[in-house]
């Protein structure tokens, strides 16, 4: 009795769980099976990234979580509760940003608010949101006045506006450059601390995910399953240049470069192959490295 | 022909005969907008009557609306309800083609976005579908305004009516060369006038804002 008891909190406790998730898409050729049995559990206030080839249904997955897509076979639950339909405890940023372009940055970011509260304090909280990420200067700009970067934060302060449990990102800064993208790391792991959200993050970015993950899932190629789970237990703040980063980073890599290869052979001619022999390269700008 | 615009503007004929069009043109027209955007929203909306009326809607659009006249004089009489019914259907089937492809080109992502920050029903409707849509509806607008414009003017000259139209018609009635050149002048000038001043702005502005001038 007691050890169901304690069970049952268990599953409480466990804000997000993923169960034996399949899913598949009717193409023109049939069906095609994009993810096959996964199972996560994620705790509360836990930073997740899922990596993995393109096209192995880690997007897929995300959507799953959020509500918009339903699994072929299996359940995700949030708190014990099947999710089946969106909601703004679980926000989604996009890599696109997705900001409305009728609308100004501080509309943007309230767009959730709008039926709950009334102007004032919608205006409030908006503000608030806005000036975490720093753009409390261009809350009356226009969305194609901004740069990647700042659609990026806007983005993200709309998702926190409504105070979801959690956040899913999904490659939110993929299109940005490298600089703009480290800064924007510092800062949604500031916001973690401070909000201690569940946000699962998917990218294509190794360096990404070890640099901001308390847990890395290297996906398969189609069809998707959980190929390794690495634990990431680095001290925060991190550096993505650190050399503890880079070390995980090559091994997640070696990891992602068999099923990249993978993916490769069936997107290009079945005997490509890539040897490092095969390179040819002048020795001379090796400076005897290779010795 | 200079004379006989001023002298047109003068005894008031002109003006009497663009103040009735205008009138005319005004209440068929935002009759067609509201039928236009319903039905474009409709089709664009649900996938069985884009199969099954979608490609009558562009079917009919080929249609002159002049057209119509016969049968709208079958079904109205010699009145004004029967030019009314010319205008619109010159005018509400085109906004109903804009708007419905506005609809369906409006980034997935968008309502995606929407959908995730709990937006649902008619909300998801007023706050992102038609606004996302609305730089195409107002091309479907300013198409939707020449066309009305056209149909008016087509149907005042076929029958008898106190319109621009119908001056042109007493003008070739009298011989009046002047006359039919300075009735065409000014509604060349008053079409220009509502396509340049109110349409292009209004569709350049939406597309500047939505980010979409290229």
């Amino acid at each position: 009795m007691k050890l169901k008891r304690s069970l049952k909190q268990k599953k409480i406790n466990m804000r997000l769980s993923i169960e034996k998730v399949s899913k598949n898409f009717t193409a023109q050729h049939g069906k095609v099976l994009a993810l096959d049995e996964i199972s996560i559990q994620i705790k509360e206030g836990e930073f997740i990234c899922f990596v993995g080839p393109s096209g192995c249904g880690k997007t897929t997955l995300l959507n799953m979580v959020a509500g918009l897509e339903t699994p072929t076979k299996g359940v995700v639950r949030q708190s014990g509760e099947e999710i089946k339909i969106p909601s703004s405890d679980r926000v989604v940023i996009f890599q696109e940003a997705a900001l409305f372009p009728w609308l100004n940055v501080i509309q943007n970011v309230e767009f959730g608010l709008v039926r709950r509260m009334n102007v004032r304090k919608r205006r409030e909280i908006s503000r608030t949101f806005l000036n975490l990420v720093h753009l409390g200067r261009f809350e009356n700009a226009y969305v194609h006045q901004l740069s990647g970067g700042m659609k990026s934060r806007v983005a993200i302060a709309r998702a926190l506006a409504l105070n979801p449990s959690i956040l899913l990102m999904d490659e939110p800064f993929a299109a940005l450059d490298a600089q703009t993208r480290d800064i924007l790391h510092e800062e949604i792991e500031e916001i973690w601390f401070q909000t201690k959200q569940t946000i699962v993050f998917v990218t294509h970015n190794v360096r990404e995910a070890v640099r901001l993950g308390d847990r890395v899932f290297v996906f398969t190629a189609r069809p998707g399953r959980i190929k390794k789970e690495f634990q990431i237990d680095l001290p925060r703040p991190r550096d993505t240049n650190s050399e503890s980063v880079v070390l995980y980073a090559k091994l997640i890599q070696q990891e992602l470069r068999e099923e990249i290869e993978k993916f490769l052979k069936e997107e290009v001619d079945r005997d490509w192959s890539l040897k490092k022999a095969n390179l040819l390269r002048p020795a001379g700008i090796d400076l005897g490295s290779g010795i | 022909m200079a004379k006989a615009l001023i002298w047109g503007f003068k005894d008031r004929t002109f003006l009497i005969g663009m103040s009735v069009s205008i009138q005319r043109i005004t209440i068929g027209y935002l009759i067609s907008l509201v039928l236009g955007i319903g039905l474009g929203f409709l089709v664009g909306r649900f996938k069985i009557l884009d199969e099954t009326i979608g490609s009558l809607i562009s079917g009919l659009q080929v249609l002159p609306s002049i057209c119509w006249l016969p049968l709208a004089i079958l079904w109205f009489g010699l009145n004004e309800q029967a030019i009314q019914f010319v205008i619109i259907m010159g005018a509400f089937l085109s906004i109903a083609i804009a708007t419905e492809s506005g609809i369906r080109n409006i980034p997935p992502i968008y309502l995606r976005a929407a959908r995730t920050m709990g937006i649902k029903g008619i909300d998801l409707y007023t706050r992102v579908v038609f606004p996302a849509a609305l730089p195409s509806i107002a091309t479907g607008m300013k198409l939707g305004w020449s066309f009305a414009w056209r149909s008016l003017m087509a149907g005042e000259l076929l029958f008898v009516s106190i319109g621009l139209g119908h001056l042109l018609q007493t003008g070739r009635e009298l011989n009046d060369m002047p006359q039919v050149i300075a009735v065409m002048v000014v509604i060349v000038l008053i079409g220009l006038i509502f396509d340049q001043l109110l349409f292009s702005q209004l569709e350049k502005r939406l597309r500047s804002r939505w980010g979409m001038t290229t």
